[in-house]
């Protein structure tokens, strides 16, 4: 009787803990997990609620309307003013096909639904509101079109930011794609090998090639002797495998600033090799290699191998060739972290929100995270400085501006090089950071990239004022 | 006296949360009150209200029970009414039924006294009723567990649920005599075992849990061969594991627990729109009519609990699995008082099969553990699910009255 009532409480005890379990799930998932699982794209109250709400609108920083809804007798029409433009920033929202970029990002704000706290449930119930807040964007129209022209019928991305605030100053990938066309041509787009539904900027993965060198170099600032010269002979032998420069005539004997200037492979390799795989992966991580970026679109990790790697694999990653892979906003990030004197700034595109009244809801706050120290930034900069002067990158010099930059010839798998080039200007106080990147172009990126790089540059100096 | 006064404040307190509730149903639907609406308010006041009175005049046994599932079925009466007004209707009838089976089953555990001598009846009732329904049976929703008869559909597994609790009790109630048997308790289940395989034949999942769960609840309680337990456990996570294996219908279930988003539409469609219903709902709910639970397929039934969630938010939701715990609670307190071993372990049988069952559909919609199709006694909709329910109630409630050693009832 008595071992009976025992497991008779027992059992009690059990069933009970389930129902508390239970309960405990469902306040948990209403409190951390329900926000996402509501703006899942497949959820049709949010179609529901869109009948009902005028989604907000998307301006740039200067107040141009990139975006907007309007309602014609109860009929709700989203307009992308620029159709292809903002392909891959501002995205598409379509009832038949979900949505992406921005719009889906910001879906909650655009639609005005706030967040998922009890309090202000009961303010929505009591004071439903039918139009979505806008957004504010830290694009520069006009700079993005410039982006856009300059890249052309070219494949790959250009960004460019402000390296002292973070904020995004334009942004394309290509090839781009219409928005106002794509439920049409939806099936083509979604399925050609060429992926134009990916953002290449901030989700492509790309072999850096010589950009790769700002990582290692400094490397050698931090550990090792950049004055110590070194001879040059055209190529360098590492475990029996041959890494060999551009010009294979050799560049004689030069310490860290000309190899960096002139772009010397041999000099790196067998720095990279000096300093050891853990040492270089521990630079790249504090770069944001191998670490995820929060951003207000959707990121993927650059990647420096995890593993210990063979000598010959450890030299060709010091020049960016290898297993190394970037996405062009990290390569973006380090270069301004390197113009802004270590602070490396977190990338942002949405400055703000505000309610349709222009109440702001939601602004940010610009945030950074201090890389280097500001003698080592320093010498980079210098460094840079050298490499647009007299070095790789002279196609990118601008007249009455300090420009400094790196080049990059990324060899990979489909024989055509990527052709690369970072930048920033002015020298002494950096308004303006850009990343080019042309994907499979064949050419180097001095000869290929450095032009649209300075093109950009020099309008935004003109154009943008702070 | 005592007794008297603790008896009538919780009715009050019921009659209050009923207007309330009420008074949901006619905000809903303010701007067309038809004559259902009316039917729906005083019927659901007036079943309710006079059920608990009579009931209190004239048992001496628990008082609660019965409050906790009036509550229970009119939330649900109130959703499916939203849901759709003519289930709402229907519902209201089974509901009356069900009162009405109610308090049959509670004046035959009370004035009939043989129930403890019929295990062979028991056993082979179980096997004519499967029987039946692999014969008679239609499918529906992947699974055999509906017959028609006279054009009412009904789920024979439902009634089997009840007998299996007899069958239980009248085998560990009367171990004495059992024990002359050679091997009777493997013997037991082997039969248990039987039941649960042709389950699985029958893709109806939820309910081999449940016959399987009472079993392992009673059996860790009564069994004298405590070695057993461990074989039990042992074998049916052998069973699970070969049911994956061997039968589809097991596995879509388990993919789509372990990660439904990828077949958002096709196996994973259910789960998927009842977990944007309860995301949606948010702590306080859309408020009844604002939301759109008629995307939830099965919103009235399997799914009530997600619909409910949506519109009247978790705190709700929550409430409804309190409502549970307390049923179970009250079931197990009974038992404990309960001085017939057969009877009490009818109490805990009983709130075993109401606990389990609630806890694998909420568990299931919440995507906790993998779905399988069950209704949520007495808030889903459903003639066989309400009306077997309030008879397993009516047991319970006979079950709380003192008895002495033999089962006799003694007032």
């Amino acid at each position: 009787m008595n071992n009976e009532r025992k497991r008779i409480i027992t059992l009690l005890a059990a069933i009970c803990l389930g129902f508390v379990l239970l309960i405990g799930y469902l306040s948990y998932f209403q409190m951390f997990e329900a926000q996402a699982v509501r703006d899942n794209s497949y959820n049709k109250r949010l179609w529901i609620n869109e009948d009902n709400i005028l989604r907000g609108s998307i301006t740039d920083r200067n107040g141009e309307i990139l975006v907007y809804s309007e309602s014609h007798e109860g009929d709700v029409q989203r307009i992308y003013k620029y159709d292809n433009l903002y392909s891959h920033v501002i995205g598409y929202s379509l009832r038949d096909y979900g949505k992406s970029g921005l719009e889906r990002k910001y879906n909650s704000y655009l639609v005005n639904a706030n967040e998922n706290t009890a309090i202000n449930e009961l303010i929505n119930l009591i004071n439903p509101t039918g139009i979505g807040n806008n957004l504010n964007l830290s694009i520069h129209h006009g700079l993005q079109k410039k982006t856009r022209e300059l890249i052309g019928d070219k494949k790959g991305s250009v960004i460019t930011m402000n390296p002292k605030t973070g904020e995004i100053l334009s942004m394309v990938s290509t090839p781009d794609f219409g928005i106002n066309s794509l439920s049409e041509n939806w099936t083509s787009i979604s399925e050609n090998s060429e992926s134009p539904m990916i953002n290449r900027g901030t989700q492509g993965l790309y072999t850096p090639g010589s950009i790769f060198k700002i990582v290692t170099a400094t490397g050698v600032i931090q550990n090792g002797v950049p004055e110590a010269v070194y001879q040059c002979t055209g190529s360098t032998v590492i475990d029996g495998y041959t890494i060999r420069d551009f010009d294979e005539s050799g560049h004689g004997s030069l310490n860290l600033e000309q190899a960096f200037s002139v772009s010397c492979n041999a000099y790196f390799a067998d720095q990279a090799v000096a300093l050891g795989h853990d040492k270089l992966k521990n630079i790249s991580e504090k770069f944001f290699i191998n670490q995820s970026i929060e951003f207000d679109l959707e990121t993927n990790k650059s990647i420096f191998p995890a593993e210990s790697i063979g000598l010959t694999d450890l030299g060709a990653s010091g020049i960016g060739q290898g297993r190394v892979l970037v996405t062009p906003l990290n390569m973006l990030m380090i270069t301004a972290a390197v113009a802004n004197d270590g602070y490396m700034p977190m990338p942002y595109i949405v400055e703000s929100v505000r309610s349709p009244q222009g109440q702001t809801i939601k602004s940010h706050v610009s945030e950074s995270k201090k890389v280097l120290q500001i003698g080592e930034a320093q010498a980079l900069q210098r460094m840079m400085r050298e490499v647009v002067r007299v070095g790789t990158g002279t196609n990118a010099a601008i007249s009455g501006v300090e420009v400094a930059g790196k080049t990059g010839t990324a060899e990979n798998s489909s024989g055509m090089n990527h052709a690369w080039f970072v930048g920033f200007a002015p020298l002494e106080n950096p308004e303006i950071a850009v990343v080019v990147l042309l994907e499979e172009e064949g050419s180097s990126g001095g000869r290929a990239a450095a032009p649209i790089a300075r093109e950009l540059m020099d309008f935004a100096l003109k154009n943008i004022s702070n | 006296m005592n007794d008297k006064l603790n008896s009538k404040t919780p009715r009050k307190l019921l009659f209050l949360f009923e207007i309330l509730s009420l008074s949901l149903i006619f905000l809903y639907s303010w701007e067309g009150i038809q004559m259902e609406t009316y039917t729906i308010a005083i019927g659901l006041v007036v079943l309710i209200y006079f059920s608990n009175f009579i009931l209190s005049k004239i048992s001496s046994g628990d008082n609660y029970i019965f409050l906790i599932v009036s509550m229970l079925i009119s939330i649900g009466i109130i959703m499916i009414y939203r849901i759709s007004p003519e289930l709402g209707l229907k519902q209201l009838m089974w509901l009356t039924v069900g009162i009405t089976m109610f308090f049959a089953a509670y004046f035959a555990i009370k004035y009939i006294g043989f129930w403890e001598q019929l295990a062979p009846l028991y056993l082979a009732a179980c096997y004519i009723l499967f029987a039946v329904t692999f014969v008679m049976g239609t499918r529906t929703n992947g699974a055999i567990n509906w017959i028609s008869i006279a054009g009412i559909s009904i789920q024979p597994a439902e009634i089997t649920k009840i007998i299996v609790v007899f069958l239980l009790a009248s085998f560990y109630g009367g171990i004495d005599k059992y024990r002359k048997i050679k091997n009777a308790e493997l013997f037991l289940m082997g039969i248990m075992y039987s039941f649960v395989a042709l389950l699985f034949l029958q893709r109806d999942l939820g309910a081999a849990v449940i016959f399987f769960g009472i079993f392992t609840g009673l059996q860790y309680i009564y069994s004298e061969e405590r070695r057993l337990i461990w074989a039990n456990i042992g074998l049916s996570i052998m069973g699970a594991a070969a049911g994956y294996l061997l039968f589809d219908h097991v596995k879509v279930r388990v993919v789509t627990w372990l990660d439904p988003w990828p077949h958002i539409n096709d196996k994973g469609y259910q789960i998927t729109q009842s977990l944007f219903a309860i995301a949606e709902g948010g702590f306080f709910g859309t408020g009844l009519g604002r939301g759109n639970p008629s995307f939830i397929p099965l919103s009235y039934n399997d799914f009530i609990f997600s619909a409910i969630s949506e519109e009247m938010g978790i705190f709700t939701g929550i409430g409804i699995i309190m409502l549970f715990m307390l049923l179970v609670y009250r079931g197990f307190k009974i038992a404990l008082r309960q001085e017939s071993q057969f009877y009490r372990i009818i109490a805990l049988g009983i709130s075993l099969l109401f606990g389990i069952q609630s806890f694998v559909i909420i568990g299931g919609v919440l995507k906790v553990i993998p779905l399988t199709g069950l209704t949520l006694p007495f808030v889903s909709y459903g003639g066989t699910s309400v009306v077997t329910s309030f008879i397993a109630l009516g047991i319970l409630q006979g079950a709380s009255e003192k008895r002495g050693k033999a089962g006799k009832a003694n007032e």
